[in-house]
């Protein structure tokens, strides 16, 4: 019952959302959704963990062979413990901005929410593709309504990508599903097909191009800087810090598997462009002015050699990509918090002009610090471990490969650094000089996500037990 | 004179196969314009206006053909026409009246049901009214 | 059978509806209670097949795809005029004709899902079209209308008499009118051209009757003239009609026909897919759109041709539905509207926010998005091509990008209504329109979520 119930809260109590006309009522209601949410995901991951109670399947389409069938298990674990802290945590920070419409607003949170464990438990191909597609609608909706000036076009054209990937992928699921003996949907049966070398060739690209998109990939990025720049903050963490999950997460649990020999075969080309795309958007996020701009950049580079540790295909790259998944939403969320929080207390978002911060509001700079090395990776923060052993596997992979994908780091510290620098030290500048700092429920959200970075950069042992299974499973069938 | 066993022999066939063909072709041809440039130099002619004018059944014509009229003519004609093609369907009933028996004679009546139905209702909305 | 009589009958009521008297709204119960009826009937016919003893020497056959469809076209109708029957009676001076007239299209609807005689296809065909002619011109001092219906007329003729060749050619090739009969006399070897033309020539002609390219021409003027309520119908149900009679006769015949199908339809459906989708994103009046947008969706059920297993029947039915029921609602919002064209709908969320919510409802289901009934019924089609055949996957990669395609001028009426700023201005909206949208978005979602609750009545 636990997957129903983590599908169930947040998409009951989001439509609840949708009808609470008061601001306040909506914030606490859906605060609360979310907190309940987060006491399942623990019960399912540590109470009720025994197999019965943490997969559920029922029929629900038979004429055409696709079960409603949830499963908590392995990196899904992880995935949607991520998913499930995020939302309060956003909830939380963002807990004073005030948004038109609020109950909307909310409303289509909580289905986002609803959409991304989805997509983490399904182990149906079709009820993946539901999911998947139900997890995009309300964010089409959120960033239109409530971005930035240019969101329109912008969150369209984000739309446009990612339905045109998942539909290709569609295409893909029909044709896989004709190819299974039994004709099912069901994840077991997909893994044991045996394609051919010319057909795995083929569905291999309609799937990669989805999960391509969505994560994203050089050269298929470019929706992603101009819609985390338009979107409302709130809507930008949960983007850059569980949706981009998705795309990795898809691309270990329903690519790799099924195509052994096409990934094997296309491994060069992807890896390749992978580290063209990490130190292509290192590049970019140094020229960076605007600091959602520069977080949107520096993600994208850590996507990549999250995508090129994939495949690299050994053990301990896959490791390093179980651990840096989660790792890298903490930090990125940490991130936007900070700055939401500058961006409403200043009302700009250029570092050309801030400066001198530090003097203002010591700790919220100290906070950002602690994140922003978490961002460069370095030792006893929760990235090093993630990143190094990723580093290793691509180095088992190809020393080359691994040589390159390192001036990444440099430059990430090039422009992390700069950021902080930019922001906090120096002399103030007029807008800085009344500005004061962080609320205490930020600063308390922030201190706990900071906790969390550097216990999970001591001790990563929880999450690689967590993701034990799909590692192991992951070789097994090769 | 070769051609002609060819011709009775049928299990051939070739060009020559054709030739009476062509010959009658041109024959006809022929004739009719003999015929047509015959009658033209030999009959009389007469040139009259009144040969130059539209037949209209004896009575001399008058005014355009492109005259406004009431555009109530056209939906009695239009009528008119439906109703009077309708009747036509009374002929083969009435030469297979005795063989159609019962069966047929009640496909009749539905058929005259419709009918009046219809005629009903273009009195009724006052299709047939010519005074407004 | 009783749906065929009976609509007969029930136009004729209707027209003498008119005689007796003059009030609008009971002119339009008058109609909503015939079309009651005739769904009962329709229903009864599926259990007790011979309501009407009549000896039809086999040229209509009542199977349950037939009869189904005329449920759905039936239904289709009624909520149509429950949604925009006080739109209907506003056209011109003769409501009650307008109705006489929707019930012979039905007539010639439920012919069509029935025949099995190429005679009977060619009167259903004829039934159907001719009352369309005269609704498509009911506007008559508006010159667009009348445009629109000489079109639509001259079209249409040339269409019946391509078809009434093709079935004198096939009649000749094997001596019957009787599909099953033409099934077993015909094989291409023994008749030479003669087959295989008769039906390329009913292919062109029904392909007239669906608007697929490059046979589409008359459909962007025609809808665009046509008085918006009666678009609405000639999208929906007659439409589909066309297409449930273009299933009945290739899913006999194609086998027969040899490998020039499989190059012929793939080239027309994505003919179709590409006018449809590439011109509607160029449009700027959302009625415009909607008629561009309707051979787009035509390429898709062409699908159901390509393909004809028991995928493409269940998938052609469905589409019927899920496409009538969102394209009446799409038209029943656009009567409503003061202003065609995309910006009319400016701000629409604001100043009726449930009639933006339905309408995004049908443009998501249009578009095929995840639980609503068009992702379904796009998925039947893509699913029955790849099951027939796995090469068709590239033309299902086509078909998927056009897909996407579509979501640019659907979503540019969702933009128009809740993120950009305006006043769209309505004319009156009333309690009854909004709980007939409500229903069909929920009908919509319902499918959605699982489209046996539908199909389910297939196997009765």
């Amino acid at each position: 019952m636990i997957p129903v119930l983590l599908i169930l809260i947040p998409l009951l109590s989001g439509l609840v959302t949708f009808f609470l006309k008061d601001e306040k009522a909506a914030k606490s209601w859906s605060l609360l959704a979310s907190v309940i949410t987060l006491a399942v995901v623990f019960s399912g991951l540590f109470i009720y963990n025994h197999n019965n109670e943490t997969t559920f399947d029922t029929e629900w389409l038979p004429n055409l062979g696709s079960r409603f069938s949830l499963a908590l298990d392995g990196m899904g674990k992880m995935l949607t413990l991520l998913t499930a802290i995020s939302f309060p945590v956003v909830f939380a920070s963002t807990y004073k901005n005030s948004y038109k419409q609020s109950g909307s607003f909310y409303g289509l949170m909580l289905l986002t929410q609803a959409g991304l464990m989805g997509v983490f438990l399904a182990s149906d191909a079709l009820l993946f593709y539901f999911f998947w597609e139900l997890a995009l609608i309300p964010v089409y909706f959120l960033c239109s309504i409530w971005g930035g000036e240019k969101r329109i076009a912008v969150t369209f054209k984000f739309f446009i990508y990612t339905f045109i990937g998942s539909l290709l992928m569609l295409a893909g699921i029909l044709f896989l599903y004709f190819q299974t003996a039994d004709h099912s949907f069901a994840i077991k049966s997909l893994y044991n097909l045996h394609l051919s070398a010319k057909s795995q060739n083929t569905v291999f690209w309609l799937f990669f191009i989805a999960f391509a998109i969505k994560m994203p990939i050089f050269p298929l990025h470019t929706w992603q800087p101009d819609t985390y720049e338009q979107s409302p903050t709130a809507v930008t963490m949960i983007l850059s810090g569980v949706m981009v999950k998705m795309g990795i997460f898809a691309l270990i649990r329903w690519l790799i598997p099924i195509f052994p020999e096409a990934v094997a075969n296309f491994s060069t080309v992807i890896i390749i462009f992978s580290i063209i795309g990490m130190i292509y958007a290192s590049q970019i996020a140094i020229q960076q002015d605007d600091i959602k701009r520069l977080i949107a950049y520096s993600s994208i580079a850590h996507i990549g050699l999250m995508c090129a540790a994939i495949f690299a295909q050994n053990k301990i790259g896959l490791e390093g990509v179980m651990i840096q998944m989660f790792n890298h939403g903490i930090n990125v969320i940490g991130l936007w918090i900070v700055a939401d929080v500058i961006e409403q207390q200043l009302g700009t978002r250029k570092l050309s002009e801030l400066g001198g911060l530090a003097q203002k509001a010591p700790t919220l700079a100290i906070l950002l610090v602690v994140l922003s090395l978490a961002n460069i990776a370095l030792p006893l923060t929760n990235s090093f471990v993630g990143e190094f052993l990723m580093f290793i596997g691509l180095f088992q992979y190809n020393i080359w490969a691994a040589a390159i994908a390192g001036v990444s780091i440099i430059l990430a510290a090039v422009y992390t650094l700069n950021m902080i620098q930019k922001i906090f030290y120096g002399n103030t500048v007029s807008l800085t000089d009344n500005a004061v700092d962080a609320k205490n429920n930020v600063q308390w959200i922030l201190i706990v996500l900071v906790v969390v970075v550097i216990v999970l950069g001591v001790y990563p042992q929880p999450l690689i037990n967590l993701t034990k299974d799909t590692v192991n499973t992951f070789f097994v069938n090769r | 004179m070769n051609w002609l066993p060819m011709l009775l022999d049928a299990t051939e066939s070739t060009a020559a196969n054709y030739f009476p063909i062509g010959i009658q072709i041109i024959f006809a041809v022929g004739f009719v314009a003999f015929m047509i440039a015959l009658s033209a130099w030999v009959g009389p002619k007469r040139k009259t206006s009144d040969k130059l004018e539209s037949f209209t059944s004896g009575i001399s014509t008058h005014g355009d053909a492109r005259h406004p009229m009431a555009i109530k003519y056209f939906l009695v004609a239009i009528l008119f026409v439906l109703f009077d093609v309708e009747v036509i369907f009374f002929y083969p009933y009435a030469v297979n009246f005795k063989s159609l028996g019962w069966g047929g004679f009640e496909a009749v009546l539905l058929f005259v049901a419709f009918f009046l139905v219809g005629f009903f209702y273009i009195i009724k909305k006052g299709a047939l009214t010519w005074e407004d | 059978m009783n749906a065929i009589i009976l609509s007969a009958l029930l136009g004729v009521v209707m027209m003498f509806a008119s005689v007796f008297t003059e009030n609008k709204i009971a002119i339009r119960n008058i109609a909503i209670f015939g079309l009651l009826i005739l769904l009962a009937s329709n229903l009864l016919n599926i259990y007790t097949p011979y309501s009407f003893n009549v000896d039809l020497h086999n040229m209509l056959r009542f199977d349950s795809f037939g009869l189904f469809f005329n449920s759905i076209a039936i239904v289709s109708t009624l909520l149509y005029v429950i949604l925009s029957g006080s739109d209907i009676v506003k056209v011109g001076n003769y409501p009650a004709e307008y109705f006489a007239l929707i019930f012979f299209v039905l007539c010639g609807v439920t012919i069509l899902s029935s025949y099995n005689s190429l005679l009977m296809l060619f009167l259903g065909v004829e039934i159907m079209s001719i009352p369309l002619y005269i609704l498509t011109g009911s506007d008559k001092k508006n010159l667009k209308s009348n445009e629109a219906s000489l079109k639509y007329f001259l079209m249409g003729a040339f269409s019946t008499g391509i078809m009434l060749m093709g079935i004198a050619l096939l009649y000749g090739a094997s001596g019957n009118f009787n599909l099953e009969m033409i099934r077993e006399k015909t094989s291409i070897a023994e008749f030479g051209i003669l087959a295989p033309l008769g039906l390329l020539l009913i292919f062109i002609s029904l392909a007239f009757k669906v608007s697929a390219a490059p046979f589409h021409f008359w459909t962007p003027d025609v809808y665009d003239g046509a008085p918006s309520v009666f678009t609405s119908f000639m999208a929906t149900i007659v439409k589909t009609a066309g297409f449930i009679a273009f299933v009945k006769l290739f899913s006999l015949r194609m086998a027969d026909l040899g490998p020039s199908y499989a190059i012929i339809l793939p080239v027309i459906i994505i003919a179709t897919l590409l006018v449809g989708n590439i011109t509607a994103v160029f449009q700027q009046s959302v009625k415009r759109m909607l008629a561009y947008s309707s051979i787009a969706q035509a390429g898709f059920m062409l699908f159901a041709l390509y393909t004809s297993n028991d995928l493409s029947t269940e998938g052609i039915l469905l589409y019927a539905a899920a496409y009538s029921i969102a394209t009446i609602g799409i038209f029943g919002i656009l009567i409503k509207m003061k202003d065609y064209t995309f910006d009319g709908y400016n701000g629409l969320a604001k100043k009726q926010p449930l009639v933006a919510a339905t309408n995004t409802v049908f443009l998501l289901s249009l578009a095929g998005i995840p639980l609503t009934a068009g992702f379904f019924a796009k998925y039947y089609m893509l699913a029955s091509a790849l099951k027939s055949n796995g090469s068709a996957l590239w033309l299902v990669i086509v078909a998927v990008l056009f897909a996407a395609v579509s979501v640019y001028y659907y979503f540019r009426v969702i933009q128009a209504m809740y993120f950009k700023d305006g006043d769209a201005e309505t004319t009156e909206i009333d309690g009854t329109f909004k709980f007939v949208l409500v229903v069909l978005a929920l009908l919509i979602i319902l499918i959605g979520i699982n489209p046996s609750i539908l199909l389910r009545w297939y196997y009765f």
